[in-house]
């Protein structure tokens, strides 16, 4: 009988082999029977299927759709002469689109470099290649091209003036946000009387135009609505505990879809006659109110994720309950749930998209508003859509990906 | 002294009143009341001021009117003439079915995702990680519409696609065979009693054998008695049926194109808009239902797999009887409101047309008071809601870790 011993070295087989590219096919996708089959049929499936698109997507498909509606898709009736009293407004989303990004170049220097750093290359450099997009000129003549295009300079700009004035602060950076954000209202809706910025109705606000700007105004303010109703909601005082509780529940039991169809109706009742409140406040009223409820239930959880002892920690050493709220348990809290608030601002931006509800044209909805009326274009449909899938899916995937990085920079998980 | 005195007067319990915890609460909470009072307040003049200058309709009495308009899709029998109170039931039993097997579709489908994603296999797990990551970050209203205008290219009724002259798909909807009683329906509802009783009788008795097999350690395989029983039961009273009144209790009905221009008889049919929804809130909320599972097989111990598998048992009886046991709880609360957030997004119904409670709700306020129809739906909505939550607690309570 063969003792272990009596095997040397030189008789042993070789070991198995891990490294390398065969080691790790071996582990990774044929490590048994059943593995290698089911790492057979899947890349089967995959090569099949996108094998497949490719084909279509080079033969039958028929793109044209796409530069059809062109500029319509992002910045909605904006390049319409109707809208905008017999001249072409596009330099108005245009020049809004500018601001955020010297903004972001700010923002970047502000933050010096990091994920500032790639958030604002990555937005003025997806801005600047949309000058590039192969459409006739007729299309998309010189100066959209340039305005797009100046992004890069403009994001290189913001750096600029964040480096070297006082801006580039954290004040500072709030408040130019602000700011911003007027101004780009201004320019959407135009001034009465000012030439070239002529008043257009904000029922024009379309395309993706209109998806970011009420993701991004929801977003701001769902944030802080949501950290007041999650602590009313844990409040010990009855009745902001009973009042929160109750908007909560009421948010997060009815659908979107219904609480702005009856904004629509309903809204216009409960002011005064002659409130000015357009489609477009009134979305955005909803929708932010809807999505901090979800918030406030996420933060809730982080909340309640957080030991009492920190709390107790805090006012053993003085600190009063509020120094102790936003100072101690607040910034905890919300380390430890980024990646549900940035689902729920995911959830947002793509809720943007049922404000058709109430008329609106949003991404969504012109697509769908223009094979509804033209029904020629109903065989092209797939591809329309393929196409605003992705733009959603670019935003958001991107959202996520910050999201990703924001946790691992501040360390969740690790201490 | 005059400064002295008061200060002494706006003192309680000897401290400073604008100091003292317990008056900053009561007057926290009574500037609070009284806003939320104003707003409220202001908020229900407006409104019936609104109702008095502009003859704005309220009220409830409209739901005992005739509703006289068609309900395009409906699982309860509807017609024209009904009331509107019976037209909002026939709607949200709509949206009730839809949910339930949309819930039950996306959970099966998503667990089945959530478990390739953990796969020890590379190519699987990035496959179902690609499903997740595109279908999580697109607004579930373009799935909608995508599938919506794919339904719309299929051909008509006269040209359906036909698998084997069983199954019909075409423009308006898919027919499929469907068991359905040949001749009386009362032999038929008998045998589905029973067969329901069989198939209880079958839980018990895997129930039973598990029991006994965990006390004892006899081998008696639990689930093939289980559905041995059931089946057992079932087929013993089949046959009695049969005898007693001559035909089978349910006969397979398949669809079969009848007539000139083909109108398609028998057997179940499903309507494009209820595939369309179905189809886009599976595939939808599916995603999310992969990650809920992901991360609750994930958060069970490493440890318990590998002991486990020391003990012997086949990796897909560690997943069934130690890591999914376990995996639930921390599954269950998430999972409830992916059921409560599908059900809600079923309301997108109405961007298709298929006549779920919202888009009949918005069809009514044509005709009726549209703040009446918005407290009902609202409380309809509330209602599924609350179920939802009712399902979730009663789990929680029973999965519960009861101390040793």
């Amino acid at each position: 009988m063969a003792t272990p011993e009596a095997l040397t070295t030189a008789e042993m087989p070789p070991p198995r082999m891990t490294t390398g590219p065969a080691g790790w096919a071996r582990d990774n996708l044929f490590a048994s029977y059943s593995s290698g089959v089911i790492t057979i049929v899947s890349a089967g499936v995959v090569l099949y299927v996108a094998w497949q698109f490719i084909v279509w997507a080079f033969t039958s498909a028929d793109w044209s759709i796409i530069p059809t509606l062109g500029g319509t898709l992002i910045i909605g009736q904006y390049n319409s002469v109707t809208v905008c009293d017999s001249q072409n407004c596009f330099w108005r989303p245009q020049a809004s689109l500018l601001l955020v990004t010297t903004f972001l170049g700010i923002g970047w220097a502000a933050a010096g470099g990091g994920l500032a750093r790639t958030v604002a290359l990555a937005i003025a450099l997806g801005s600047a290649l949309m000058a590039l997009l192969p459409l006739p000129l007729s299309e998309m003549g010189v100066d959209v091209r340039l305005l797009l295009a100046a992004n890069i300079p403009a994001v290189f700009l913001g750096r600029a003036i964040g480096l070297r004035t006082p801006l580039g602060s954290l004040r500072w950076l709030i408040i130019l946000a602000i700011l911003i954000y007027i101004a780009s209202i201004l320019l959407l809706r135009g001034i009465e009387g000012v030439p070239g910025l002529q008043p257009i109705a904000s029922r024009y606000w379309g395309g993706l135009m209109l998806n970011l700007f009420l993701a991004v105004g929801g977003i701001s303010m769902s944030l802080p609505l949501g950290i007041l109703l999650a602590l009313g909601r844990r409040s010990r005082l009855p009745f902001i505990k009973v009042i929160c509780v109750g908007i909560i529940e009421f948010f997060r039991g009815v659908p979107l879809i219904t609480l702005l169809f009856m904004s629509q109706v309903l809204l216009p009742l409960a002011f005064p006659q002659g409130f000015p409140l357009e489609e477009v406040t009134r979305a955005a009223i909803v929708i932010t109110l809807f999505s901090s409820a979800y918030m406030a239930e996420n933060i809730r959880g982080g909340l309640q994720g957080l030991h009492p002892g920190q709390a107790e920690a805090a006012r053993a050493l003085g600190l009063p309950v509020w120094r102790a709220t936003i100072h101690i348990t607040l910034p905890q809290a919300i380390r430890n749930v980024v990646p549900a608030i940035v689902g729920q601002f995911i959830s947002l931006f793509k809720d943007t998209s049922l404000v058709y509800i109430i008329g609106m044209l949003d991404l969504v909805e012109i697509g769908n508003a223009f094979i509804g009326g033209n029904r020629e274009f109903l065989d092209n449909s797939r591809e329309l859509f393929i196409v605003i899938a992705l733009i959603f899916w670019i935003f958001n995937y991107g959202m996520s990906y910050v999201s990703r990085r924001v946790e691992s920079n501040l360390g969740v998980g690790r201490r | 002294m005059a400064g002295h005195h008061t200060a002494r007067l706006l003192t309680y319990q000897g401290i400073p009143v604008w100091r003292h915890i317990v008056v900053i609460q009561w007057a926290l909470q009574v500037l609070s009341a009284v806003a939320v009072a104003g707003l409220v307040f202001w908020f229900f003049t407006n409104i019936s001021n609104a109702i008095d200058d502009r003859d704005i309709p309220y009220g409830f009495s409209f739901l005992e009117r005739a509703y006289q308009t068609p309900i395009g899709e409906h699982v309860l029998p509807y017609d024209s003439s009904d009331t509107y109170a019976y037209a909002f039931l026939v709607a949200a039993s709509n949206t009730v079915v839809l949910a339930i097997v949309g819930v039950i579709l996306a959970i099966s489908f998503g667990t089945l995702i959530g478990i390739a994603r953990i796969s020890s296999n590379w190519a699987l797990s990035r496959l179902a990680l690609a499903y997740v990551e595109f279908f999580r970050n697109v607004p579930v209203l373009v799935l909608i519409l995508f599938t919506f205008y794919i339904m719309l290219l299929l051909p008509p009724v006269a040209e359906s696609y036909s698998v084997g002259g069983r199954v019909y798909l075409h423009n308006g909807g898919l027919a499929v065979p469907w068991p359905t009683p040949a001749g009386q329906a009362l032999p038929a509802l008998a045998w589905l009693a029973l067969a329901a009783a069989g198939a209880a009788a079958g839980v018990l008795t895997h129930r039973f054998l598990t029991r006994r097999e965990a006390v004892t350690g006899h081998v008696s395989y639990p689930l093939t008695a289980g559905i041995a029983t059931a089946l057992g039961i079932a087929l013993i009273f089949w046959i009695v049926i049969a005898l007693l009144s001559g035909a089978a209790p349910l006969t397979i009905e398949t669809p079969a194109p009848t007539g000139r221009f083909s109108t398609i008889e028998g057997g179940l049919h499903v309507r494009a808009g209820a595939i369309v929804m179905l189809i886009s809130l599976v595939i939808y909320t599916a995603a999310f239902i992969a990650e809920i599972v992901r991360a609750g097989i994930q958060s069970v111990g490493k440890g318990q797999t590998e002991a486990a598998l020391a003990t012997g048992l086949h990796s897909v009886g560690v997943l069934r009887y130690i890591v999914f046991p376990q995996a639930v709880r921390v599954i269950v609360p998430p999972l409830i409101s992916q059921c409560l957030n599908l059900t809600k997004n079923s309301s997108l119904a109405a961007a298709i047309g298929f006549a779920d409670l919202t888009n009949v709700a918005i069809t009514m306020t044509q005709t009726a008071p549209a703040i009446s129809i918005f407290l009902i739906i609202m409380a309809a909505y509330l209602l599924m809601s609350l179920a939802w939550s009712a399902i979730g607690n009663i789990y929680n309570w029973r999965a519960r870790i009861v101390g040793t």
